[in-house]
């Protein structure tokens, strides 16, 4: 389980960052959209800085900061790799199931952090709304591709 | 979880920051810092002479007239930059404090943070320190006050908030025009020795902030020494009442903020997330914060409701990760030192000779990592526990909670009043009637209601009462403003 603040910032980071590698991936190996993915991927390192800079902004050791959370890392975890014989649709159906995975992160950490200085849950709050955009734009090209 | 970057790879040898100078201490006695954790040693500082404390006093008194005469504009660029500093360095800041005391990263981070907040406060200075005027108090007659600065104030630091504790004052003084020297604790001098550095780059002009390690020696001249106008003292009330006493002799300011015995109510409406709430409060920083809960009060609950939230709170808490610091999944570090440990172990070995029940043993720990046991102590639960009880009475500094039931919130109040400490006190209630009730017969400086860690933030002053602050005014905020400032009154008629 993860507790403490400063573990889930490090496991979200994690994330964005295997997350981001897999855009670039994609970009690479597809070429199509390949815009899009190189987008998402530095989008994906601005969230990073977006949240932490939030953190670092507030954190107080007078707050819950060590006992904000109860998250299961088992619950968001993904393989960020393609099969080498993956299709452009597989791909993106890999992506669309990454980014709910993603969504539900940010969603749960933004409810178990309500203890803690408001620009946290805020943040966090904010970039799984932003995902939901991003969610439309993949399945919209995944129909596309379809 | 990977354990992060230590940023103190090699044992540092400490020197004193004299008049813009690191300086070699030329005791020859040199102590070991050692990290409780790991018990690696990370750092050695020297026991300054009598000459070198007396020396860091005769530069801050040189550097007064000049320093005071500097813009209150300019006093607050240098803070400025320093704020800036101390974003720059915030990670391994803290990262030091982890590695010299023995807190998770993340409290270690809320310490940098409220450190540069004193600092964000105090560069309000040239409003903040404006006096105020009557014109006309009679015929073409005008009165008005102006806030002066004194001279050189001195810190005697702790060693529970190694790098936060000194920024109640230093930024203030700093800011009104006076100049400061600092004894940081020998048992964590490693974060205010980094601080000085950052000082040092913020282009502070020499002798303004000066830092002389040592013990109780370097206290004492500094408290006797007849340049400095002030002190101000973070420690027990048994050294802080002499600490007091003292001042008052050699006719200084003080500000003394003592032991503390904090007692957290829980009302039969608390709301869920009060358990979050008192593990941050009972064992944040292991319980070495002079804001620590201490005495949980259960009030009013039937049995069976009495159980639940009691069981709920014991397995809560021995879930609780300890472990180093540094690795980010820990929830509660070691005591800072093996004395620490000891001295909380005979509390525990108290309590059960008094007759409280012991729920959950702190002993039988199983720490996170391999390291050695020397500091580490888990928490502790007693419950059945009465006010007359040591574990009861008595700060014990250390893991320890300490259950308590009352039938009312008067006869908690009751209690908590009773007791010769007055640092903090909080509630857990829905109810505004019985949160008010509390905070206004409550002898406590710092109260929290549904917050198990009434810390006052940067622009309020960090109160108390009691055996818990000796003293006028307090740190942080106005009343620190107040404390460094001389209010001078001008009455003026031109003819």
């Amino acid at each position: 389980m993860l507790q403490t603040t400063s573990e889930v910032l490090s496991f979200g980071r994690k994330l964005e960052e295997d997350l981001a590698g897999f855009y670039e991936e994609l970009s690479r190996r597809y070429g199509k959209d390949k815009d899009i993915w190189l987008e998402f991927a530095s989008e994906n390192r601005k969230y990073i800085a977006q949240v932490e800079r939030a953190y670092y902004g507030v954190i107080s050791d007078a707050l819950e900061g060590c006992f904000a959370f109860e998250l299961d890392p088992d619950k968001y975890n993904f393989t960020a790799k393609l099969n080498d014989t993956a299709s452009y649709a597989e791909a993106l159906k890999k992506t669309i199931e990454i980014e709910e995975k993603m969504v539900s992160f940010y969603t749960d950490a933004a409810a178990q952090s309500k203890a803690l200085m408001a620009d946290v849950p805020r943040a966090l709050a904010l970039v799984a709304r932003k995902r939901e955009n991003r969610r439309a734009v993949i399945g919209s090209i995944f129909r596309a591709a379809a | 979880m990977a354990i992060l970057e230590e940023p103190i790879k090699q044992p540092l040898e400490l020197k004193n920051y004299i008049n813009g100078e690191w300086v070699e201490s030329k005791s020859g006695q040199v102590s070991e810092v050692v990290n409780p954790a790991t018990r690696k040693v990370i750092a050695g500082y020297p026991t300054s002479t009598a000459d070198e404390v007396n020396a860091a006093i005769q530069a801050a008194a040189d550097a007064f007239p000049e320093w005071r005469r500097t813009t209150p504009l300019a006093r607050v660029r240098c803070l400025f930059r320093l704020r800036d500093l101390m974003e720059e360095n915030f990670e391994s800041l803290s990262r030091i404090q982890t590695q010299e005391h023995g807190k998770t990263i993340d409290e270690s981070r809320g310490e940098t943070r409220r450190g540069i907040e004193m600092v964000e406060v105090a560069t309000g200075i040239p409003s903040l320190m404006m006096g105020y005027n009557l014109e006309d108090i009679a015929a073409g007659i005008d009165e008005y006050v102006i806030y002066q600065p004194l001279g050189v104030f001195g810190h005697i630091a702790p060693f529970n908030f190694p790098f936060m504790v000194p920024l109640w004052f230093s930024p203030f003084a700093l800011a009104t025009g006076n100049t400061f020297v600092v004894k940081p604790s020998p048992r964590a001098p490693i974060s205010q020795t980094r601080l000085a550095e950052l000082i040092e780059e913020a282009g502070f002009p020499p002798g303004v902030y000066n830092l002389v390690h040592g013990g109780a020696e370097a206290a004492r001249i500094m408290i006797d020494h007849p340049d400095i106008k002030g002190i101000t003292f973070v420690g027990t009330t048994h050294v802080g009442k002499e600490v007091y006493a003292r001042c008052g002799q050699t006719g200084k300011r003080a500000i003394v903020q003592a032991s503390a015995k904090n007692f957290l109510v829980i009302m039969p409406d608390a709301a869920e997330g009060t358990i979050p709430a008192l593990l941050t409060s009972l064992f944040g920083n292991t319980g070495q914060r002079c804001l620590s809960g201490a005495n949980v009060v259960i009030v009013g609950r039937g049995g069976a409701s009495y159980k639940k939230f009691l069981d709920e709170f014991v397995e809560a808490t021995s879930r609780i990760k300890v472990g180093y610091g540094l690795d980010e999944s820990v929830q509660m570090g070691p005591m800072q030192a093996v004395d620490g440990k000891e001295r909380t172990i005979g509390y525990v070995e108290k309590g059960i000779a008094d007759g409280a029940r012991l729920l959950l043993d702190g002993r039988q720990l199983k720490i996170t990592g391999d390291y050695p046991d020397d500091c580490f102590l888990g928490p502790t639960v007693f419950e059945g526990v009465t006010p007359d009880m040591a574990i009861g009475r008595e700060e014990i500094f250390g893991p320890v909670a300490t259950v308590m039931r009352t039938a009312s919130l008067d006869e908690a109040i009751t209690a908590i009043n009773a007791s010769h400490y007055g640092n903090a006190a909080c509630i857990f209630t829905a109810s505004g009637r019985a949160a008010r009730e509390f905070q206004y017969r409550v002898t406590c400086g710092n109260i929290g209601i549904n917050i198990g860690i009434a810390a006052p933030m940067a622009f309020f002053p960090f109160s108390g009462m009691k055996d818990s602050f000796f003293g006028v005014l307090h740190g942080q905020g106005r009343d620190a403003i107040r404390f460094f400032t001389e209010s001078k009154v001008a009455i003026q008629r031109w003819f």
